[in-house]
């Protein structure tokens, strides 16, 4: 009877004594070491070696970062990037404005440098 | 994968959810590092994809931070947050039923070691697969109870079922997995 209990809860809980439920530890310790008892053991332990295989890695960085920004407003959340944004798109037209300013004048320096190709180019 | 806390830790968990319910951002930060491992691999187990377990967890973790203020330290932080994310899972096994679910595609790997890698991950795969064509309840009764290590009273409670019922869906869930791995070495 008690080894017919015993094989139950090794097919449950499988071959080792901490998955077992405290009130059959009594059992546990006292068939485990029998022949009959090491040989149901044996066969739970060929399932829990199967399972042990599958161990999900920890979770990385990016995961953690993602999760805790959760609880930071929408306005802190996507702020920072939009303000990036915003930055470098004012430094992008500053930046074009200034060449396209830089090539009015390139184009007048090599008017005063090479001459004008015409009268009218003088301007008043 | 990390373990979940100790127990004397309970006292701080219930700590940093007072803080969250505050509002305290720092509060939530640790109170996320503390759980997230045993979160993430109980998702993972659960649902058999990565990805799916990481979307999980946050929404989990969102509801945490939305409902710390309703919490009623009634129970332990991680049981409440066991129910939490397994009834996410049921709810995603109803929505759509993913079995067998193949690993990502990944490039042969010619570096020292990679033959000990590739088997790890095909062992790994053999596991996620037959967990995978277990019926919803006796994969949540074998991650809850082997891999998480759960008290079987809590895991019974979890589930809803008794602790009788609970050995029940244990025994059935690794006779499964028993008789998948006959199959599969004949």
């Amino acid at each position: 009877m008690d080894l017919n209990r015993f094989e139950d809860c090794a097919a449950a809980y499988g071959g080792e004594r901490r998955r077992w439920p405290a009130r059959e530890l009594e059992l546990y310790d006292r068939l485990a070491g029998t022949p009959a008892g090491a040989a149901i053991l044996a066969q739970a332990e060929r399932t829990d070696r199967f399972l042990d295989a599958y161990a999900p890695a920890a979770p990385d960085g990016r995961l953690s970062r993602r999760i805790g920004a959760l609880s930071r407003p929408a306005w802190r959340r996507y702020g920072m990037p939009a303000a990036a944004f915003a930055a470098s798109a004012m430094l992008g037209f500053a930046a074009g404005f200034a060449q396209v300013r830089g090539d009015a004048d390139a184009a007048f320096a090599s008017r005063l440098l090479l001459g004008p190709q015409s009268v009218q180019e003088i301007g008043p | 994968m990390e373990r979940r806390p100790a127990p004397e830790d309970e006292a701080l968990d219930r700590e940093l959810m007072a803080a969250v319910a505050r509002r305290d951002e720092r509060a939530f930060a640790r109170l996320v590092e503390r759980h997230l491992g045993w979160s993430l691999g109980f998702a993972e187990r659960m649902l058999g994809a990565r990805h799916d377990a990481e979307d999980l967890v946050q929404t989990a973790f969102l509801r945490v931070w939305q409902g710390a203020a309703r919490w009623e330290p009634k129970a332990k932080f991680s049981t409440w947050l066991y129910r939490v994310l397994h009834n996410l899972c049921m709810d995603q096994f109803r929505a759509q039923v993913r079995v067998g679910e193949p690993l990502d595609e990944e490039l042969p790997d010619a570096s020292p070691g990679s033959e000990e890698r590739m088997a790890g991950m095909q062992r790994e795969a053999r596991v996620r697969t037959a967990l995978a064509a277990l019926p919803a309840r006796q994969r949540a009764a074998l991650v809850l109870c082997y891999f998480e290590e759960r008290p079987q009273a809590e895991a019974a409670a979890l589930l809803g079922v008794s602790e009788g019922a609970l050995e029940s869906l244990l025994s059935r869930g690794r006779a499964a997995l028993k008789k998948w791995l006959q199959d599969e070495l004949q």
